[in-house]
């Protein structure tokens, strides 16, 4: 019933050209594509009436000083420590913004939804979160909106309505565009990779190799496409998976593809194992504590991730431009300091930019 | 040895008063409430103890049937499950098979009575220890709420829906007037009825309590599957309350309701507790909670002041026990 109902909704929203679309690859999903400019230049933002929610009478604080707590999905894990400290970097930068962070121990939404609430009573100017669940948070962030306070997102969205802005660390074809560019530095044009994904239905993975595959066949038409495997987010699994790839195709894999933050690690096990660094890439998502141990041994080259510093940052600047009233809905971008500005998108979301890839350079920076 | 009876030194009035656990919990919670009210200007408000009322019905509705159990020196672990696994299936009725949105409350509430009659079942009639029982449902019901649940979640309700877990009467919110009755209900028949005698009775000593001819097992039964339905109730108020169903709702609930009914003075080993001490607890818990995060203090800490809270009160309760002589 679902997959008629995406089916239908694809077809009618491709109308007659997508009768002449090949098939797409295992793992990919059908629903309509947008691969990048091979160059680099921005996509085509997509007009879209803003649909964020709006505070009630908020007090005037342009210039002000800005008091905002900020509330992850949980504490004291390396990810969001790292958002936090984007924060405190741009209240320091800014100089009248002060943001502290806090939320439950476990990801848990229940507790989000009583931390909002006691920041609520407690009396701030701005609430930052990263939603547990979209729908859950909504209500909770309607009563901060209610009472005039400033609501962004960032990581994790909620329902559009229950929040002003969001700030979204990447799009699908930006990280389509990234995984296969880092590919095709790596093999060459002509070279052919196989995918290790999750499974053929999980939402993101299905919707990142569909823009991988469409961006492929618009920039790097040569290179060819072995295999998809499924493993799960399963650490063996992916390493078995990855393993039979290897002695499956020999000489013929030039490259893999690790789509989620266990599949990739595993892959560069496997290569490892099989003794196999520096003929078979790895290109994947991952986060930096897994694939250090890979990409200092120089197996793996390029780990593509969004940067969480950045994406902090970004988010108190929003509020910043928020509270001064210098981003409105209707507006198209929004300066963010030193990320230069920041593009809207899908109505009232803020694009972080191009995902961010760690490498042998940088990679001990960050510490998630 | 009359002159070495602590006793002696206080005035018998005084004494009998001082001594009860459940005075000095509020005393404790009246310490706190006037502290944490001196730190901030926002927490002593109407609104925001109403608002915290809210916050805490499903805790303190589940921690009542949780008296009872601990009393007969039983232990429900699988609550925040069956809380989940109603969660679930409200909305599974609804929306997947299609029953209207009242009957699948029905179902779901039906379906977390059995889940607890079941704890209640193996119990009694197979002799699983409660704690290992309840620990295999805890991961039984949660199993079942995600498999049914496939990590989708329902959301979309009719606006009625929201009632109970949103709206107010009479300027309070629904589900408190619910933990209300709820409340006064439990603690009438724990006091005042032969249900609730012969809860400390087999809570004191089962064996006796069988020889005198008490039905132990259809008692222990009911206690479990009124633990299990008001899980399920919970559930109900909490889906309405954040307005979709997940299937990791009420994950450690177990923990704080068990910590809010050991507070409240019911001894783990049974025999003795009260529904006015476990209100007291859930109060004080949600109230220390709720005031610690307005004045500043971070969420880390707070569940340290909770659990140092928890060991003080018990060690007080335990010394005054001790001069009081009594066990």
């Amino acid at each position: 019933m679902r997959k008629t109902l995406i089916f239908a909704l694809s077809v009618g929203l491709m109308g007659g050209t997508a009768l002449a679309q090949e098939q797409r690859w295992d793992g990919a999903d059908d629903l309509p594509v947008n691969p990048l400019d091979c160059a680099g230049a921005p996509g085509e933002v997509a007009a879209k009436p803003y649909d964020g929610g709006q505070p009630n009478n908020p007090p005037d604080l342009a210039g002000k000083e800005l008091v905002l707590v900020d509330v992850p999905k949980l504490i004291g894990i390396g990810y969001f420590n790292a958002t936090s400290k984007g924060m405190q970097l741009a209240a320091d930068e800014l100089g009248n913004v002060k943001v502290t962070t806090d939320g439950p121990t476990k990801a848990n939404i229940d507790e989000q939804i009583t931390f909002i609430d006691n920041f609520i009573t407690r009396g701030v100017h701005g609430v930052l979160f990263a939603a547990n669940d979209p729908v859950a948070i909504a209500p909770v962030l309607k009563k901060a909106l209610d009472k005039g306070i400033h609501v962004i997102g960032y990581d994790a969205n909620a329902q559009p309505d229950a929040r002003e802005w969001f700030v979204n660390q990447a799009e699908f074809n930006g990280i389509g565009k990234a995984l296969i560019d880092n590919m095709a530095a790596e093999i060459g044009e002509d070279g052919s990779f196989a995918i290790v994904t999750s499974t053929f239905t999980t939402p993101n993975q299905a919707r990142w190799i569909a823009e991988m595959w469409a961006y492929q066949q618009k920039c790097h038409p040569n290179m060819k496409w072995l295999e998809t495997v499924e493993a799960q987010e399963d650490n063996i699994l992916s390493f078995n998976q990855a393993t039979t790839l290897i002695n499956k195709y020999g000489p013929e894999l030039n490259g893999l593809f690790g789509m989620t933050s266990v599949a990739t690690p595993a892959s560069a096990e496997a290569v490892t194992q099989a003794g196999k660094c520096g003929e078979v890439a790895v290109v994947g998502l991952a986060t930096p504590n897994g694939m250090r141990p890979y990409v200092q041994s120089g197996c793996v080259k390029s780990v593509v991730l969004w940067n969480p510093v950045d994406l902090g940052y970004a988010a108190v600047h929003v509020a910043r431009a928020v509270a001064d009233g210098k981003l409105k809905p209707g507006d198209t971008q929004v300066d963010a300091g030193k990320l230069g500005t920041l593009p809207v998108v899908n109505g009232s979301e803020i694009l972080l930019g191009p995902p961010f890839v760690y490498n042998m350079d940088n990679i001990d920076e960050f510490d998630f | 040895m009359a002159t070495a009876d602590p006793r002696a030194a206080m005035p018998g009035r005084l004494h009998g008063l001082m001594l009860r656990h459940e005075m000095v919990l509020a005393a404790i919670l009246v310490a706190a409430l006037f502290v944490l009210s001196l730190q901030t200007d926002r927490f002593l408000t109407t609104d925001n103890l109403l608002n915290q009322g809210r916050l805490m019905a499903e805790i303190g509705l589940i921690a009542l049937p949780m008296t009872y159990i601990i009393i007969t020196a039983g232990i429900d672990l699988s609550v925040g499950s069956i809380m989940g696994l109603c969660a679930i299936m409200l909305g599974y009725g609804w929306k997947n098979l299609g029953l209207p949105l009242e009957l699948s409350i029905a179902l779901s509430l039906l379906i977390g009575t059995i889940a607890g009659a079941v704890n209640g079942w193996f119990i009694t009639r197979v002799r699983v220890p409660p704690l290992i029982m309840t620990l295999a449902t805890l991961a039984l019901y949660r199993g079942l709420a995600e498999g049914i649940s496939q990590a989708r979640s329902v959301r979309g309700y009719p606006d009625w829906f929201f009632v109970l877990g949103q709206g107010e009467l009479l300027g309070v919110p629904t589900q408190l007037w619910l933990l209300l009755v709820a409340t006064v209900v439990a603690a009438v028949v724990l006091a005042r009825t032969s249900f609730g005698r012969m809860l400390y009775a087999i809570g004191s000593n089962e064996t006796a309590a069988r020889f005198s001819g008490l039905p132990v097992d259809r008692c222990k039964i009911a206690i479990y599957a009124l633990s299990g339905f008001t899980a399920g109730l919970a559930a109900w108020i909490f889906v309405s309350r954040v307005s979709t169903t997940r299937s990791d709702m009420g994950t450690g609930v177990e923990l704080d309701v068990i910590a809010a009914v050991v507070l409240g003075g019911t001894s783990i080993f049974g025999g003795t507790g009260t529904i006015l001490g476990t209100a007291l607890g859930v109060v004080l818990v949600q109230l220390l909670k709720n005031g610690l995060a307005l004045t500043g203090v971070k969420g880390d800490a707070t569940i340290v002041v909770i659990g140092s809270v928890l060991i003080l009160s018990i060690l007080v309760s335990n010394w005054l026990r001790a001069r009081r002589g009594v066990d």
